[in-house]
């Protein structure tokens, strides 16, 4: 069958001049993207996925050098074209939909101007322009467009900002849309929102389209075809189906079978690829990734491996053909390939019986809104959010709870108020027994080895001018470790999150995204606490870094009888790591109980919808548009009156609307918030 | 909105009375009888009773305060030791040459520097960017009284180009502005390098946004990426600084009012500083201040209508 090519990517290479020498970014890439399909680009941070999408638009950092290679686009090869046909070209016939929605869109214009600039080409009256950004905002889910149209985008939330920014590049039915990690700065809900919008714009407007990503379950969801990226090659390519069902090139294989949401049984320790990605200045003359690759022989990384064909697609491994061919390759979907670590210790069952380490109860944390006379003025009676509202929730000695919710939920603010960086308005905390809410910070002081944080940004937290040696054991100095010998302390450390002894000597910024976590593993680590607070331990991660650092943190809690207290909105993840969850929605906690029973019979519909709401690596599993969710989180300062997720529940009446449903538990260990909680399995299947 | 602009009111209001309160007090502050330093030694104890009495210098100081303060309000500033006129028709007939010169100043330089600093950031290290910089910096190192000497001498006495002195003949405007472009070309040279350089930084740094970047990939010409966008958010930081800056040029326009000779508000403090007519002094330095407060609450109005983010946080 022969399908109409709409873009061809032939022999592209592209280097980037740095200080470093030339960084040979892309090498070698060649695919066509079909016509009316969604091509997917996977791979880790640093693939060159961007890369790729950026040089179709010409529009590299200046430090980019295409060495060879041809990107032709019906008749014309993109690569030479002058810098007037290109703009002809941009937005007009091959749009984006950018990664950030807060920062690529200018905040100083209202969305009817920035619509309006985009079909500055046009000969239509302003009014026309006008009529048509508004058509389109409509069709992309803007409630009522004529007036937010004036809208700034400051002045919208994280998913309608997206959606804008998608009606901004639909607005003139380009043939091609790019999508550069499009979702990854929203929500699960929100996630599942946009995928479903890109492919109805698909199917509307017959717009092919080319998304870059390295979240698996978007992928599946969403594409057609998919090439697979690693260290600025195409390793595979083929058929979504083929892809996720049947992969032939070892990388592939691994970058599913690390994906924690495709693996079944519930396991503490997730595999990883052992290893980093290249350095892309000096790339091996033969496979790329035969450092890392569990089947590599002698010659991977001497001779180059051959391009394998099969149906459309492609893959590049020794093992398919040739001499060092093996016919035992791949094996079947259910054998792994990739290192599974299991050592260690076997997990600590948490004693059920033990008294609790941490205990909440009724905790509130209020934070003003505006100033008193600006509250006087403008008839506000109650200038104050809460942003965490009357939770409770326990931590048991070795236990793993997670909390799980979306942006605005209210976590990191629970999790800070917890550790006593943040005053409580209501409520106790206690720690070991002893209440510890709103002490002071000198009597809090000691507490502050027995509980500690670990942040989200691990580079952002890390000052970038101290040495990792000064950052491991700068714990210890601040507290006082009098007499123990700092070197010895940081080497322990070191090892204790398995980081070379020589990487002391480092600096923040000479670290991989994995290494810094674990200097932040060491860093809470450093005064033996019980207790971790971990605020998005991986978010922004691979897969298998995300995997390392998981692995670490199970063994040392293994090891050590640690509590964590997990902050996150990854719920694949949370399903093999946590013990216990917890649900926030709008400061509130919806559900908790047992990681296993929530997940197999959540009865909260908003942990449903979470559950539900994270697409499944597998093409087979999509779901249909119905099953997502509808609408957003809505701001704390509007929070309704009665059930917070009333607005967005399927199963919402009227008794919803009246108060704050009370916590009622369907089992001594499982709590929900809802009038009418989904009970059993078939309740799922029948609303769906 | 409202709220914002009753508290920047207030604070206004705060600032001025300051002013008002260090004005008064470094009357009293001087040692010796006011009166006397008003009038010289060799006035008349009549003269010098009458003068205390007019001024209120019999009453205790707290008083004497209030007083001020009160004819203040109603635009009372006292008058003139030695023609008796009001301070404030006497700074009225002069705060026009003043205004002139600044804006005329700040004007140039706004109008020179901010298309320098945007071509110089368009096409950095380009020869205009070099040039650009190697004068910006060499224009905000001279100090702008050393450049009204050298302009005086340069292009009136050696050149004959322009006047040298005053302010022009009054009602012929053509005159009037001849004898502008001396003071206002010695007073903005500094500020065309400080503001090329300002707006230069600020639309490297806008330039390298996401949301530039987005603009580019619509396909929107580079004139309008450049000047509808970028120059659109970095011109914010320039106003502020700009606002402020008119606090330096007042007393940059001091010294070219002395130099040049021209009658405004600096060159009349000047003078009543050297003749201790302290009404006139208080008066006039009170006049500026209120100037700069003014301006640098315009300029955060502009800013705010500008800038939606700012204009919502209001
Ligand atoms: N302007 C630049 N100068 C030098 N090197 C660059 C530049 N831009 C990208 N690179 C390098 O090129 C390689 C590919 O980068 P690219 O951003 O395309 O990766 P990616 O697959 O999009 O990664 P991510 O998932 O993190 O977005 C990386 O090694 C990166 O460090
Ligand atoms: S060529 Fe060798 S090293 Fe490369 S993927 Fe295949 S088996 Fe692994
Ligand atoms: S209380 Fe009502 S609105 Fe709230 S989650 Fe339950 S069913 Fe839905
Ligand atoms: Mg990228």
């Amino acid at each position: 069958m022969t399908k109409d090519i709409l873009l061809n990517i032939e022999g592209l290479s592209l280097d980037f001049r740095t200080n470093r020498g030339r960084v040979k970014a892309l090498r070698d890439i060649s695919f066509p993207v079909q016509k009316g399909r969604i091509l997917g680009i996977v791979g880790e941070s640093g693939s060159g996925k961007s890369t790729v999408l950026w040089s179709i638009l010409g529009l590299l950092a200046g430090n980019a050098e295409v060495t060879a290679g041809r990107v032709d686009y019906g008749a014309r090869d993109l690569l030479t074209l002058d810098a007037q046909a290109l703009r002809a070209i941009r937005g007009e016939e091959i749009s984006v939909v950018f990664q950030d929605p807060m920062t690529s869109q200018i905040p100083v214009l209202p969305y009817a101007r920035q619509m309006s600039d985009i079909l500055y080409r046009r000969s239509m009256s302003e009014a026309d322009k006008r009529k048509a950004a508004i058509d389109m905002l409509r069709r992309v889910g803007i409630p009522d467009p004529d007036s937010r149209i004036d809208a700034y985008p400051h002045q919208f939330s994280g998913g309608m900002r997206q959606r804008a920014g998608i009606a901004m590049s639909m607005l003139t039915g380009p043939n091609l849309l790019l999508a550069d990690e499009p979702t990854t700065a929203l929500d699960v809900t929100m996630e599942a929102q946009m995928i479903g919008l890109m492919r109805g714009l698909r199917d509307d407007f017959d717009t092919t389209i080319v998304v870059v990503s390295h979240n698996l379950g978007l992928i599946a969801e969403m594409c057609d075809d998919v090439v697979v990226m690693y260290a600025g090659e195409v390793v595979e390519t083929g058929e979504v189906h083929e892809i996720f069902h049947n992969a032939r090139h070892p990388y592939t294989r691994a970058l599913l079978e690390c994906d924690p949401a495709r693996i079944a049984e519930v396991s503490r320790k997730l595999p990883v690829i052992p290893g980093d990605i290249p350095d892309l200045t000096r790339p091996l003359p033969g496979c790329i990734f035969a450092d890392r690759c569990q089947k590599a022989m002698p010659d991977c990384a001497k001779v180059a491996p051959p391009m394998v064909a099969r149906g459309g697609g492609m893959a590049r491994c020794h093992l398919l053909e040739g001499p060092l061919a093996d016919a035992s390759w791949p094996p079947p979907a259910d054998v792994v390939t990739v290192g599974r670590d299991l050592g260690g210790l076997a997990p600590v069952k948490a004693r059920s019986d033990a008294p609790p380490l941490l205990e909440v109860h009724d905790l509130n944390v209020r934070f003003r809104t505006m100033g008193p006379l600006k509250a006087r003025l403008n008839g506000v009676s109650d200038p104050f959010v809460d942003a965490v509202l009357d939770v409770s929730l326990d931590v048991k000695p070795g236990e793993t709870l997670a909390l799980v919710g979306e942006s605005g939920s209210g976590k990191t603010t629970l999790g800070r108020t917890i550790l006593n960086l943040q005053g409580a308005s209501g409520g106790t905390v206690r720690f070991d027994g002893r209440d510890i809410a709103g002490m002071a910070e000198g009597q809090f002081k000691p507490l502050r080895r027995d509980m500690t944080m670990m942040f989200q940004d691990p580079v952002g937290s890390l000052s970038p001018r101290k040495s990792v040696r000064a950052l491991i054991t700068e714990p210890l100095v601040i507290h006082g470790a009098q007499g123990r010998d700092l070197d010895t302390e940081a080497e322990r450390l070191a090892d204790m999150v398995r980081l070379p002894r020589s990487f002391l000597s480092r600096y923040p910024h000479e670290l991989s995204g994995g290494q810094a976590r674990r200097v932040g593993v060491a860093r809470a680590l450093a005064l033996n606490p019980r207790l971790i607070v971990a605020d998005e331990p991986t978010a922004g991660l691979d897969v298998s870094v995300q995997g390392e650092i998981l692995n670490l943190m199970a063994d040392l809690q293994a090891e050590h009888g640690l509590s964590y207290l997990i902050i996150t909105h990854n719920l694949p993840v949370v399903r093999h790591i946590a013990d216990r969850i917890a649900i926030m929605y709008l400061g509130r906690i919806v559900e908790d109980g047992p990681a296993a029973k929530v997940f197999a019979r959540p009865a909260h519909p908003y942990t449903r919808a979470l559950v539900e709401g994270v697409p499944q690596p597998d093409p087979d599993r999509r779901r249909p548009p119905t099953a997502v969710i509808e609408g957003e989180v809505p701001s704390l300062l509007r929070r309704p009156k009665g059930c917070d997720f009333a607005a967005r529940c399927p199963l919402a009446q009227d008794a919803c609307h009246a108060a704050k449903p009370r916590h009622t538990h369907i089992a001594p260990d499982h709590r929900h918030a809802c009038l009418f909680p989904l009970r059993t399995p078939s309740d799922l299947t029948e609303t769906a | 909105m409202f709220t914002y602009l009753l508290k920047r009111l207030g604070l206004a209001a705060l600032v001025v009375v300051a002013v008002l309160l260090l004005l008064f007090s470094m009357l009293h502050m001087i040692p010796g009888n006011p009166a006397i330093l008003a009038l010289g030694t060799r006035a008349s104890p009549e003269a010098i009773a009458e003068y205390s009495a007019r001024m209120h210098l019999d009453k205790p100081v707290l008083t004497q305060f209030v007083y001020f303060l009160g004819n203040a309000v109603q635009g009372d500033l006292g008058q003139d030791v030695f023609s008796n006129r009001a301070v404030t028709s006497v700074i009225g007939e002069r705060i026009g040459f003043s205004l002139a010169l600044i804006c005329t100043g700040m004007g140039w330089a706004v109008l020179l520097g901010v298309p320098l600093g945007c071509l110089a950031a368009v096409r950095p290290g380009s020869w205009l960017d070099r040039v650009t910089g190697v004068f910006s910096v060499g224009m905000i190192a001279v100090p702008s009284f050393l450049v009204s000497i050298w302009a005086l001498l340069f292009f009136s006495l050696e050149l004959h180009w322009l006047p040298a002195i005053g302010a022009g003949e009054p009602g012929d405007l053509a005159d009037q502005l001849s004898h502008l472009v001396l003071p206002a070309f010695a007073i903005g040279l500094g500020w065309v390098g400080y503001l090329a350089r300002m707006v230069r930084a600020s639309m490297l740094e806008v330039m390298g946004e996401p949301y530039i970047r987005s603009a580019r990939a619509y396909g929107l010409q580079p004139r309008r990426v450049v000047l509808g966008y970028a120059l659109r958010v970095a011109i914010l930081p320039t106003i502020t600084l700009i606002g402020m800056g008119f606090g330096g040029l007042i007393s940059s326009a001091v010294f070219a009012e002395i130099i040049f000779s021209r009658p405004g508000v600096g060159k009349m403090i000047f003078d009543a500083v050297s003749d201790r007519n302290f009404p006139i002094v208080q008066g006039g330095v009170l006049v500026a201040t209120g100037f700069y407060i003014l301006v640098v609450l315009l300029s955060d109005l502009l800013i705010a209508w500008l800038d939606p983010r700012v204009r919502s946080s209001l």
